[in-house]
């Protein structure tokens, strides 16, 4: 038996590699080291490592991955600083100017306190708030509301003609074919739809899609859901806010101010999916579908500006045969004892700041 | 050999036995580590120090740059210099074509106010600001306009007038900073021109003006020597409001400005103080002393003041970036644009949204903060914890800085604040 004693071991550095193999271990050492660190940067490159190992490239994908999915399939239009220092562009920022503030730069042609961004939010930019981007290529197209082929201009005349209730405007009309309104408008959308195909209807058009709620909508619940949501902005009788000169702040919602009965607005199902995918600004998707529908109901079912087709001796009733019956509106209904489609005496209407007065409104 | 080791059970350890560990070799694949953690920790050092190296430069530059625009002598040519001016400072209102807004802003563009006047008359208008009916191309407007006195220096004012009188209504000259200068001097302290009706009797050839209406009646709660004392010296154990707030009510860094916010909304954050909804230990000690009737008085004090900006960008923020997300939003981030619902130029919008121009930028910022991080959550709807979440620290700054920038809001006119302090503010005609 051999009995090994400390002292009786070789010393540590007998079998010392030599010479050589040191060098041939140091030349293995580094070289494997400078391999895995272009390895684990190659890794890093090819966005192969975990999450957690990387900080900001998490932050990012994560931040995409929230994005939800679709909104990566979602055109961004041109930024502003982008309109050209030309002709052309003067045109593009008159339109955008339009845009904005509607009552200022179309004047003669707007007959309430809105403007287009109120409904096309971001100047026209944001998905599913009926972007510009998202319009212009799909015209000109055949509408079933005028039962004719629309150019684009026909379009924005029905917006001046129903959402903008050019019948109480100064000159009692949409803009005449051939304005300037047009031609800047049309500027200003055809630059915002740079680099989409034409006749393609790009994601993101429209107000979205909205599914049907599983109650039926009920004013009674919608006025709850106003009260809490939305009052805070747009005022607890629904007639918007004004800053310290007068300026609209906050839209009016119904009453001689604001779309008139014949603006697609007034259709629950259309108010319904703008509320959903946009109300409250900057808190889209708050409200359920249910509470959206109800809200929707209860804003459409107030009064408003008379349909401007609804001329002469046209009453609401052949009013709701002629244009309403299609469609999911309160038109031609009796609501808290008033029949809603008669509008307002035409005085009411242009009493407000229309010209010279600036009293408010 | 009779030794006790003899008798020893030979199965047994040798007692002398000492553990120890042969030498081994380290395994290769430490070493490959090792060497690949230093020279990454190489390459970490070295990219660290060059990106120090690189935001060294760029804030030189940064500081070179904010040195060019603040020097009296500036090499950019005064148009462009005054149209980016009048974008960030007047457009709000005016609009970038200088349209105005219909009943509410008069126009500048063909102004014939502006063709009479002159850049003279803009600068006037600038220092001092309007609070009454003024006449703008035949059109009366119910004028509340900020002064710029305290937001503008000689050169940016001169820069301005003379774009708006130039570009907008076909003057052919402009003004010097020298004469703003002057201008200031004469103006200097004096109220907001109350209405075209006395503009016209300071700057002659002006168009028709409306007549001066009868001076804003005294308000009673305003001058009630119970608010006086609480302001300036305090009650009881309560310190003074001016003692933080200061003495025009401007405030300083992270203690508010006051002048000029909605009545409703100071009452409010004093409720909220006084039930522990906003936390702040020294705004709690005050606010729980005050009686209801103290509160309503105190708010319609603040609410009717105008008082000059002491706010300047103090947070090295991205004006531009600040601008842009005041005026137009980041919808990509899911933020509307602060004046969408603070109104054009950040007056504010009695009752819930209080103003935002002029404010010192360390309290605009701090507060962004406190809403994303939850520790102030008393706004409507939860509105504003949303958007202090999805700016980031350099979005509050730019935006804390540009705000800072701006004119400080035109007061609520006194006549208003009856209606506006009404829980429902129905507009229609009370204006005037």
């Amino acid at each position: 038996m051999t009995r090994k004693h400390p002292s009786d071991l070789p010393q540590p550095g007998a079998d010392k590699p030599s010479r050589g193999q040191t060098t041939v271990r140091v030349i293995l050492a580094v070289g494997g080291g400078l391999a895995l660190v272009v390895l684990g940067s190659l890794v890093v490159d090819f966005g192969l490592a975990p999450s957690w190992l990387t900080g900001q490239k998490a932050a990012r994908s994560t931040a995409a991955a929230d994005g939800e999915g679709e909104k990566a399939k979602l055109f961004t239009p041109p930024d502003e600083s982008a309109i050209p220092d030309d002709e052309f562009g003067q045109s593009v920022r008159r339109g955008m100017a339009i845009f904005l503030d509607t009552g200022t730069n179309a004047h003669d042609f707007v007959g309430n306190d809105l403007s287009c961004s109120n409904c096309h939010l971001d100047a026209g930019r944001q998905a599913y708030s009926a972007p510009m981007w998202a319009a212009y290529p799909v015209y000109p197209k055949y509408r079933s509301k005028n039962k004719m082929v629309n150019t684009m201009e026909d379009r924005i005349k029905g917006c001046f003609t129903y959402s903008m209730n050019a019948q109480a405007s100064p000159s009692g009309g949409p803009p005449p074919y051939g304005s300037d309104v047009y031609r800047d408008l049309q500027a200003y959308f055809f630059w915002m739809s740079k680099g989409l195909p034409t006749g393609e209807k790009p994601e993101g058009a429209g107000f979205g899609k909205i599914d049907k709620p599983e109650k039926e909508p009920s004013r009674e619940r919608g006025e709850a859901v106003f009260a809490a949501n939305c009052a805070v902005c747009h005022g607890a009788d629904g007639q918007g806010q004004k800053d310290i000169n007068g300026k609209v702040v906050f839209p009016p919602l119904w009453g001689p101010r604001s779309y008139n009965w014949g603006a697609g607005m007034h259709k629950v199902d259309a108010a319904a999916a703008f509320i959903k995918h946009n109300m409250p600004l900057s808190q889209p998707g708050k409200l359920s579908t249910q509470e959206a529908w109800d809200v929707a109901a209860f804003v459409d079912s107030h009064p408003r500006p008379k349909d401007p087709r609804q001329v002469g001796d046209i009453t609401v009733e052949d009013g709701l045969k002629k244009w309403h019956h299609s469609h999911d509106g309160f038109y031609g209904q009796t609501i808290d004892g008033v029949l809603l489609g008669t509008g307002f005496p035409q005085e009411s209407q242009a009493a407000a700041p229309a010209a010279g007065d600036n009293s408010g409104g | 050999m009779m030794s006790d080791k003899m008798k020893q059970d030979p199965r047994l350890p040798d007692e002398t036995f000492e553990p120890f560990e042969e030498s081994r070799r380290i395994p290769l694949p430490v070493y490959w580590i090792a060497i690949a953690l230093a020279i990454w920790g190489v390459i970490m050092l070295v990219e660290t120090s060059h990106s120090t190296q690189v935001a060294d430069k760029e804030r030189a530059a940064q500081n070179a740059q904010d040195v060019t625009a603040t020097a009296p002598v500036t090499a950019e040519p005064a148009a462009a210099q005054g149209h980016a001016l009048f974008t960030a400072n007047c457009a709000t209102c005016h609009g970038d074509l200088g349209a105005g807004s219909t009943g509410a802003v008069p126009p500048l563009a063909k102004s014939d106010l502006v063709q009479a006047g002159g850049a003279e008359a803009v600068v006037r208008i600038a220092l001092r600001g309007i609070d009454g009916p003024i006449a703008v191309n035949g059109v009366t407007y119910n004028g509340h306009m900020p002064n710029f006195a305290s937001a503008l220096d000689d050169k940016q004012l001169a820069a301005i007038s003379s774009h708006v009188a130039t570009s907008f209504a076909g003057a052919k000259d402009g003004i010097e900073p020298t004469k703003v200068a002057e201008l200031r001097k004469a103006d200097a302290g004096k109220d907001p021109w109350a209405g075209g009706a006395e503009l016209a009797s300071a700057i002659t050839g002006l168009p028709a003006q409306p007549a001066r209406p009868a001076p804003a009646p005294a308000m009673a709660a305003t001058q009630s020597a119970d608010v006086e004392t609480l302001v300036k010296t305090g009650a009881g154990y309560i310190w003074a409001c001016a003692s933080c707030h200061g003495d025009k009510g401007q405030g300083m860094e992270t203690t508010p400005r006051l002048a000029g916010l909605p009545a409703a909304y100071i009452a409010k954050q004093l409720h909220d103080f006084q039930q522990g909804t906003r936390f702040n230990d020294s705004m709690a000690y005050v606010a729980k002393a005050l009686s209801e009737e103290q509160i309503q008085a105190l708010a319609a004090h603040y609410a009717v003041m105008r008082a000059p900006s002491t706010a300047r960008p103090s947070l090295k923020g991205d004006l531009a970036r600040g601008e842009q997300i005041a005026r137009e939003g980041d919808w990509s981030i899911g933020v509307p644009a602060c004046f969408t619902c603070h109104g054009p130029s950040g007056f504010g919008v009695a009752p819930d949204f209080p103003a935002l121009a002029a404010q010192h930028p360390a309290y605009t910022a701090r507060q962004l903060a406190m809403w994303a991080g939850g520790s102030r959550h008393n706004s409507p709807l939860g509105l504003m914890a949303g958007i202090g979440k999805a700016l980031n620290d350099v979005d509050r700054r730019a935006v804390a800085d540009y705000l800072a920038s701006l004119a400080p809001v035109p007061a609520t006119p006194k006549t208003e604040l009856a209606a506006i302090d009404a829980s429902i503010p129905v507009s229609e005609g009370d204006a005037q």
